[in-house]
């Protein structure tokens, strides 16, 4: 059993009127890589702004290692957007990350974690020279340079094309083996999930909570093996599948709202 | 778009910008031509000839009144418009990152940038002489305001997603301020140091003709009301080219400012 270093005690959150978030609890061990699966409108996004530090709930507590988070201090976030700073190059928008550095050790810091990923040749391009498999590997290094404890991704790959996308996958797990950190990462891709996850949330829309909890026994490291083959991914798959096809179909505020 | 590494879209500025340099010339060609034209066609020498012009400012410069003139109207344009920089870009910045500060004071900037301010020529003459000070100070409120009010709308303009994003490295407000505010409202401020530059330049004119008469602005009232019309012009022509090197040099500024964004236009 892996010790608690994340922890939501019944969150709710509400943004207005909204109910982003309603009776949350959920544990993250260290070093474990949970994915939060739903549909959008089910507040994954409001979760890791949570344990981020960036907004408090309004009833309930989220602490790690049994503190109030505080932004930058353990935790890293990855975007779906990338938000890079487009007039810094790739070494400055890494070494922008790293406030608590002096300016020659966040250099410094910034070209070791360009090399890890592969793009110690762009340094000093801005992003609008890279590509999106380029940015988004940007974006991966500006939180990994921070040497996070907890690494919280938003929809990092969703905006890449599948293979990029695959290739990124790939590249993720091969980071997090050679320095784990505990992940938090939402999606919506069933596959990218069962590819990722030690464990899989499945959270279902307005207002957000957890629905069930999905254990991924698939050995490591999985990209040697071909984990797609094994049977237990087809039957994990086709549930998943089902469940967000019912919440998708069942919620009143979704577009296939009562289609069959 | 892979590996696509944007040098390649710039291999063709240079010769975009050759073409360009040739059909200016050729227009200016044509400007002359027309003038020339003009002033053979336009009865009784209201319009000189190209060359009589040119032959005026010869005249002009060997007597040092161009100089004279010319030194003058920089020294209350530079003063007036170095103040509004110095005040305009501090002032829009705070109002902007001081949102109270901001949405008390605006109103009065929108105010006062919609009045008319030949309006004040009257009290600033009262308060200051004639002299220099009443010149820069009028300079000083035409260029001013556009500079705030851009630089203001610039820092209302940021990015909340990058501020979240800096927010969420554990930055402090000052450096989120400092490498996510300021630098995203550039553009906008370049826009107001334009704009500003061009009021300026107007108002120095103004200044000149309405307080002691000095300077190109004086020089383009003696010579116009006694109508000679060659060295008329050369005045005129020299405020052309004053303006043109001022705002020409801010659009090299603009551009360097902004090279980050070069490869992403087509």
């Amino acid at each position: 059993m892996r010790a608690e270093h994340v922890r939501l005690d019944r969150v709710s959150l509400a943004f207005g009127e909204v109910s982003a978030l309603k009776d949350v609890s959920l544990s993250l061990g260290r070093d474990e890589v949970v994915v939060v699966l739903g549909p959008s409108g089910c507040g994954k996004t409001t979760l890791l702004r949570l344990v981020a530090g960036l907004i408090a709930p309004d009833a309930g507590r989220v602490t790690v290692e049994g503190a109030p988070p505080r932004p930058g201090e353990k935790t890293a976030l990855v975007f779906q957007s990338f938000r890079l700073i487009p007039w810094k190059s790739a070494r400055e928008n890494v070494a922008f990350a790293l406030p608590r550095l002096s300016r020659a050790e966040a250099r410094q810091r910034a070209d070791r974690y360009l090399e890890l990923v592969g793009l110690s040749r762009f340094a000093k391009s801005w992003p609008a020279q890279l590509s999106g498999g380029m940015r988004q590997r940007l974006a991966l290094a500006r939180a990994l340079a921070a040497e996070p404890e907890i690494l919280l991704m938003d929809e990092p790959f969703a905006s890449l094309d599948a293979q990029a996308r695959e290739l990124m996958q790939v590249e993720l797990m091969r980071l997090l083996e050679r320095r784990p950190a505990t992940v938090l990462f939402v999606t919506h891709s069933v596959d990218e999930a069962l590819i990722l996850a030690d464990r899989i949330l499945l959270m279902s829309p307005r207002p957000g909570r957890v629905v069930e909890e999905v254990a991924v026994p698939f050995p490591r490291p999985r990209r040697d093996t071909d984990t797609r083959a094994l049977p237990l991914y087809a039957e994990l798959r086709s549930h998943l599948w089902e469940r967000l096809r019912d919440m998708v179909l069942n919620d009143p505020g979704s577009d296939f709202h009562g289609r069959r | 778009m892979a590996g696509w590494t944007g040098t390649g879209g710039r291999s063709l500025r240079p010769a975009g910008a050759g073409t360009v340099l040739v059909l200016r010339l050729l227009f200016l060609g044509l400007l002359l031509l027309l003038w020339g034209l003009a002033s053979a066609t336009v009865p009784r020498g209201l319009i000189p000839s190209p060359a009589t012009t040119a032959q005026a400012a010869a005249r002009l410069w060997a007597e040092g009144r161009l100089q004279t003139a010319i030194g003058q109207s920089l020294l209350t344009y530079g003063t007036g418009l170095g103040a509004a920089v110095l005040v305009g870009i501090p002032l829009g910045a705070l109002m902007g990152m001081v949102r109270l500060f901001g949405r008390t004071l605006d109103i009065f900037v929108f105010a006062l940038a919609a009045t008319p301010r030949v309006a004040f020529i009257p009290l600033i003459i009262v308060l200051l002489g004639l002299g220099t000070e009443a010149k820069a100070m009028i300079v000083f409120l035409g260029a001013v305001m556009p500079i705030v009010l851009n630089t203001y709308a610039g820092v209302l303009a940021r990015d909340g997603e990058l501020i979240e994003m800096a927010r969420s490295t554990g930055a402090s407000a000052a450096r989120i301020q400092l490498h996510i505010v300021l630098p995203g409202a550039l553009p906008f401020l370049v826009v107001g140091l334009r704009l500003g530059a061009t009021i300026g330049l107007i108002n120095t004119v103004v200044a000149e003709l309405y307080t002691a008469v000095t300077g190109l602005g004086g020089l383009l009232a003696l010579y116009g009301n006694t109508f000679r019309m060659a060295d008329y012009f050369v005045i005129v022509l020299a405020l052309a080219a004053i303006g043109v090197i001022v705002t020409e040099s801010l659009r090299l500024l603009e551009g360097r400012l902004s090279r980050w964004r070069l490869p992403d236009r087509p």
